[in-house]
């Protein structure tokens, strides 16, 4: 019995050793382990590393040019998201500039704005964005729309005064009711942590799916999946935990990476410490891993199975509902949203490193890891079959 | 090589043709044959552009639900809940009667939002005091944040200009309209008028999956050709294949005939299935994707070098999806790209791609205003042309290497044979 359970650790031993041969030998696998995650790591925080994008084009027609016009826009530029580029004498003048590109927005101020206004004829005032761009599109309006009220705060403050209320009366009659926004934990609206917390670890699985398809479609596919087999004492369980384990300490050496990264270095949110996000990291590798086993296995076709693997993988970014809520999607795509592992690590890094909620309140995202990572039971024999009688057909 | 010296200039010029069209012939039909090829170049894009318009088609997100703390229980703060509770945007699900109940809430996800309201609210307003109403967003989606908080600024500025209207005591409705905003103010969202998703998305996703399945169906191909290859060579012995303007001219025909089709599918129809914007001029288009579809192509040649094998070409290019599309300034705007970024964006023709066609489909560009980029996409085109045809031309000198190494090899070895037999 003894002899019995030391041959079969022999055997693990020496498939991970085969693998990591294997592993040396491909520059491919270098190439998707380390330097690609990495790269992504460094390019997205990089891409977004000041958080807000600042002094966003935009252009002025100011038609009225008095000293009210002026003053607007010159407030106007002030803000830091907004840089005034461009000025021009009509709206269609500014609608090209839009089209060309060089503006994501303008503001328009007709001919005797101030004029009507003093004399209490209600002039109107524009602001136009360019909403193809969603994210420049929605932080012009915040600012444009803050700089209008404040522009009408200004007027209807000389009417007032001229009836003979204090500075004091006139601030809480202008704006009685106040919002002040609590965005938790990120108060900065900071689209580099809204983002690169999910988007990288979304890049990571997708090379796990993938690299975890090609390892072993690949041994069919050279026809050398028999020795591997042979080596793991016949057992196709011995088998794929050998050649999986190299693959499961990089990864998780690199994930773990990228957690100390973002959340020590770039010191984005972790309210939960690191620990629990290493753990998540490892959870979701093995998930990952045991979702490209499936994929594999289900369809033991190299290039089908890496069909498969990169469908998966690029979905993930869109049906895991970082950017796009998952609530705002047809009642039978959350559904689906759920067989995505992606999907999971997105709600455990909500809850844990973004707003630190105890571990108990993932339970569920961690049982669909969990599941996830047993799931290869189910295609293990057919895996098995193909390994033993398959041949490969380009 | 003499011989070849003295054929006629127009000679040249014909044969020439006649090996494009056998070229252009033999790879479409290549093409045709070759089922993960095929994946590539009609089933991914006739499915890709299906799952992205899906998930995102409902284009905003609507009653995020929010749970509320009202403190005041007042008359006015049953005012403000309710219009807020009556905006698209929000849903109240639920009033609790303290924070740590709301917190509760949010923990298990059943709200993603806590509307605070404090006890002197009502007292605040009557008193002419400035009252503050607190908002707690969940940050996980930017979407939740941003349907709150308009939501309660929407109400906020309506009530504000009826307690502004009761304090002013005028005395006709002109002049309450006054008060309320001595100017007016109009906000226009332009080329997406509902702040859509999917039309902000799904254009730049449209253009991308061109170049994608371009990349990896034609990297695909070079790698079945290196694998077919006795010596692992992209190009092969055959007489029609002598010259790399040929090969070049005559695989790339037969790739844009292809994909011209496609385009037609992915630019054409899908957008109206989806019934997303689509507001560009015929022939603007055609002249914009021309040039685009061209440098994609050359492109793709010239990265198909990189792939050994059939199936590399998945590991190489499918994760750069993601990068290009971040890249490209569609959601992370163009002027906030760091200057090296910028730099390495002019090596893809999607940046430019996507820029362009966003600009003539969504915002009704003419050629004019897409200048910048079909200018650069001219340029990529050629330059991707010549690396092109470097790269073939390094492989034919390459596989005729290795023919006549192996000529030598057989003529030695023979050599050797006859010599053994002699003794």
């Amino acid at each position: 019995m003894k002899a019995e359970r030391k041959k079969k650790y022999i055997s693990l031993y020496n498939v991970s050793k085969r693998e990591c041969k294997n592993l040396v030998s491909r520059p491919i696998y270098l190439f998707c382990m380390v330097i690609a995650p990495l790269f992504c790591t460094f390019f997205f925080t990089t891409l977004m590393g000041s958080g807000l994008p600042t002094n966003l084009p935009i252009g002025a027609v100011d038609q009225d040019q008095t000293s009210v016009s002026r003053n607007l826009l010159r407030n106007l530029d002030a803000f830091q998201q907004i840089a005034i580029t461009e000025r021009f004498t009509d709206v269609a003048a500014a609608r090209r500039s839009m089209q060309r590109g060089d503006i994501y927005g303008f503001f328009y101020i007709p001919h005797q704005t101030a004029k009507k206004a003093i004399a209490q004829k209600r002039p109107t005032i524009s602001f136009y964005t360019n909403s193809s761009y969603l994210i420049a599109g929605s932080l012009l309006y915040r600012d444009m729309r803050t700089m209008s009220e404040l522009t009408n705060g200004a007027l209807a403050r000389e009417t007032l005064r001229a009836k003979g209320l204090t500075d004091d009366q006139i601030q809480s009659l202008l704006q009685p009711i106040v919002i002040d926004s609590h965005p938790i934990n990120n108060p900065w609206l900071n689209y580099s942590v809204y983002l690169c917390n999910t988007l990288i670890p979304g890049v990571l699985m997708l090379l796990i799916f993938q690299i975890t398809v090609y390892s072993i479609g690949v041994e069919l596919k050279e026809k050398t999946s028999r020795e591997w087999l042979r080596q793991g004492n016949n057992s196709i369980f011995i088998s794929l935990w050998g050649k999986l384990l190299p693959h499961t300490i990089i990864f998780f050496i690199i994930g773990s990476f990228i957690d100390v990264y973002l959340y020590c270095y770039l010191k984005f949110p972790c309210e939960s410490g690191l620990g629990p996000m290493i753990f998540a990291t490892l959870f979701m590798i093995l998930a990952a891993q045991s979702t490209g086993v499936v994929m594999i296995g289900t369809l033991p076709t190299l290039r089908l199975g890496l069909s498969f693997a990169s469908l998966w993988g690029v979905v993930s970014f869109s049906i895991s509902g970082f950017t796009y809520p998952v609530m705002a999607m047809d009642s039978w795509l959350q559904g689906i949203a759920n067989l995505f592992p992606l999907r999971h690590y997105f709600l455990i890094y909500v809850d844990q490193a973004l707003n630190g909620y105890p571990m108990i309140y993932s339970w569920n995202s961690y049982l669909a890891l969990l599941i996830f990572i047993f799931l290869p039971f189910a295609v293990i024999n057919r895996l098995k079959k193909a390994m033993l009688y398959y041949t490969y057909q380009p | 090589m003499t011989k070849k010296g003295k054929m006629k200039f127009s000679d040249i010029i014909l044969q020439g043709m006649q090996d494009t069209l056998y070229i252009w012939k033999r790879e479409f039909r290549l093409t045709v044959r070759d089922q993960g090829v095929l994946i590539f170049f009609i089933l991914v894009p006739l499915l890709y552009p299906i799952i992205y318009a899906l998930i995102y088609n409902n284009e905003v997100v609507r009653d995020v639900p929010v749970a509320v703390v009202d403190n005041s229980h007042s008359f006015k703060s049953r005012e403000f809940l309710r219009h807020v509770d009556g905006t698209p945007d929000v849903k109240i699900i639920s009033y609790s009667s303290n924070m740590e109940e709301a917190r509760g809430l949010m923990r298990n996800k059943d709200a993603y939002g806590i509307i605070y309201i404090p006890s002197s609210f009502s007292k605040d307003i009557a008193r002419m005091e400035q009252t503050h109403v607190s908002i707690f967003c969940d940050m996980s989606g930017l979407l939740y944040y941003k349907a709150i908080l308009s939501a309660c600024t929407e109400v906020s500025l309506d009530m504000n200009n009826d307690i502004k209207i009761e304090r002013a005591g005028n005395t006709t409705d002109r002049q309450d309209e006054i008060t309320r905003y001595p100017i007016k103010y109009q906000y226009i969202p332009m080329f997406n008028p509902q702040n859509g998703f999917a039309s902000f998305l799904i254009p730049a996703v449209l253009i991308l999956i061109l170049q994608q399945t371009l990349l990896l169906g034609i990297g695909l191909s070079a790698g079945t050709a290196r694998e077919r290859n006795q010596f692992k060579d992209l190009v092969p012995i055959n007489k029609h294949y002598n010259g790399t303007l040929r090969i070049v001219m005559g695989k790339g025909l037969s790739y844009f005939m292809v994909y011209a089709i496609v385009s037609v599918y992915i630019l054409g129809v899908v957008p109206r299935i989806f019934s997303l914007n689509q507001i560009g001029l015929l022939h603007t288009l055609i002249m914009f994707i021309v040039p685009y579809l061209a440098a994609c192509i050359f492109f793709a040649m010239t990265c198909s070098i990189f792939v050994r094998n059939r199936e590399l070409c998945f590991l190489i290019f499918v994760f750069t999806s993601i990068p290009l599309l971040f890249i490209s300034g569609i959601s992370w705007p163009g002027a906030a790209i760091p200057p090296f970024w910028k730099a390495i964006s002019y090596i893809f023709p999607s940046t430019f791609g996507i820029n362009g066609f966003v600009r003539i489909n969504n915002m009704g560009a003419t050629l004019d205003e897409v200048r910048h980029e079909s200018q650069v996409l001219w340029i990529q085109a050629g330059v991707y042309f010549i690396t092109t045809c470097l790269v073939y031309r390094w492989q034919i000198l390459n596989s005729r290497l290795h023919v006549l190494r192996k000529h030598r090899e057989m003529k030695n070895k023979r050599l050797l044979d006859s010599r053994e037999a002699v003794e």
